[in-house]
């Protein structure tokens, strides 16, 4: 009986935070959506691939790259600090293992681990 | 690193601990992880002065070869922190943790040792643009060799994670290949809403031998208007648990049903450097105690070697 009430609660707690996220999630679905697009999951050293590079393109490599800064901050953000303090940035070969580490145990998708990646070795 | 001070009943104790973590990448695909724990327990013996210890305890608490086979499968051999609820994976280690005492149904589910010794498969994709979904699918092999001993079971965790509202719920089941061969099930959650320096973590499990749950709200005062500096760096955490015996004992959990509420402040200095302070109040039909603990952590990294680099 004690363990049926403990089940219901947990589950409508959980239902409360699902309703609460749904609710922010549209709240914030207008401001959100610009940017992800033009991010993929490519490293920093991956503009070597543009080879036919006219004008218009430079500048929307550069562009590309600041939307992809931005959004690497941005997972930063919402990945690296669920479990414990978001760490500071350190030297980059440390940075990739730990990552590797934090890909593993935290199981990052590979798109967030990328851009994370290219963010904090920048 | 640690320095955690632990009065419990009043009875004081010191606790030197440090956990070294040596990785090891190797190639694009390869990681070697290992924990080691070395700990003491100094206590005031009657009569006496200053505090005492026995030997340095030395523990590896997980050592294990991880294959990153593509975007969304990792596959793990050896011995690791098994994946059941969140505590034992995730928020265990003593600069992580918000409040520097264990949950009581902490031992529920994760074998003793708190590790296994076998084969996991893992990993994390994007299920659609608004969740990324996770997975620990794994088997533990019967081993009753100290301290590397496991259970035999084998069992699932899931979770799905929005990132927009930093919400993260999930489930563990698992399954006792031994002993009365029983199932054990858990639900976790994280939340950290966008609007509040807030975090909020909570566990349920249950299994034959008890079941419970326990919530943990931790809040930064950065939104405070007066010594900002100082106030972004303070936590304040409180955590409610409670505990139920099951049909069969274990010397891991409580003997009797009690109840736990527990307070914290914890002050983040500098990258990885945590002062934590928490106090605690423990009700059951044995009666209650008082719980102190006062703490300094100490998390850095250094480079080793010159494997792994950017990828
Ligand atoms: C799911 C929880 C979780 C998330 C999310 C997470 N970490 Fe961790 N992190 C851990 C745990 C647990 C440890 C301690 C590992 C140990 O002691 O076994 C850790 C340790 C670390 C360390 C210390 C060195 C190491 O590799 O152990 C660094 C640096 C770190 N994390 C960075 C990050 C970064 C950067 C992110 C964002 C990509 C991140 N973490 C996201 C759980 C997490």
């Amino acid at each position: 009986m004690r363990r049926n009430w403990m089940l219901v609660c947990c589950l409508g707690v959980m239902a409360c935070l699902v309703r609460s996220a749904l609710a922010q999630e549209q709240e914030r679905s207008d401001k959100g959506s610009a940017v992800v697009a033009s991010a993929g999951p490519s490293t920093a050293n991956s503009n070597a691939s543009h080879d036919r590079r006219s004008p218009p393109a430079l500048r929307s490599t550069a562009s590309a790259e600041r939307a992809q800064r931005i959004e690497g901050e941005k997972r930063f953000r919402t990945n690296c600090g669920r479990c414990h303090q978001p760490p500071h940035k350190f030297p980059s070969r440390v940075m990739a293992t730990a990552i590797r580490h934090m890909r593993v145990r935290a199981m990052l998708t590979d798109e967030d681990m990328r851009l994370i990646l290219s963010y904090m070795t920048q | 690193m640690g320095f955690i001070s632990n009065f419990s009943g009043g009875q004081p104790d010191l606790h030197p601990i440090a956990t070294p973590l040596v990785l090891v990448p190797i190639g694009q695909r390869w990681v070697f992880e290992t924990r080691a724990t070395f700990e003491n327990d100094l206590v005031q013996l009657p009569g006496r002065s200053g505090f005492h210890g026995g030997p340095v305890q030395k523990e590896v608490e997980y050592a294990q070869l991880d294959f990153i086979a593509n975007s969304c499968v990792t596959i793990t051999v050896g011995r690791f922190l098994t994946p059941f609820g969140i505590f034992n994976e995730r928020l265990y280690p003593v600069w992580i943790r918000n409040l520097q005492s264990d949950p009581l149904i902490l031992p529920i589910g994760i074998g003793p040792s708190n590790a296994s010794t076998g084969g996991m498969i893992r990993g994390g994709f994007k299920a659609r643009p608004q969740f990324n979904i996770n997975y620990a699918v794994y088997f533990s092999a019967l081993s009753t060799t100290s301290p590397v001993d496991s259970d035999r079971f084998a069992g699932v965790r899931t979770g799905i994670f929005i990132p927009k509202a930093r919400l993260e719920m999930g489930g563990s089941f698992q399954h006792l290949l031994e002993q009365e061969r029983s199932n054990l099930f858990g639900f976790h959650a994280i939340w950290q809403p966008t609007l509040l320096p807030l975090d909020i973590r909570g566990e349920y499990a249950n299994s034959k031998r008890g079941s419970g749950y326990w919530i943990e709200p931790a809040y930064k005062l950065s939104q405070l208007p007066f010594l900002q500096n100082e106030m972004r760096r303070t936590q304040l955490v409180a955590r409610y648990q409670q505990f139920f015996t099951g049909d069969l004992v274990s010397d891991a959990l409580p003997p009797i049903n009690t109840k736990q509420f527990e307070f914290g402040l914890n002050y983040y200095f500098i990258d990885g450097l945590k002062a934590a302070s928490n106090y605690g109040r423990q009700f059951s039909s044995a009666g209650n105690l008082n719980v102190w603990t006062l703490g300094l952590t100490y998390r850095f990294v250094v480079p080793m070697g010159s494997a792994g680099g950017p990828r």
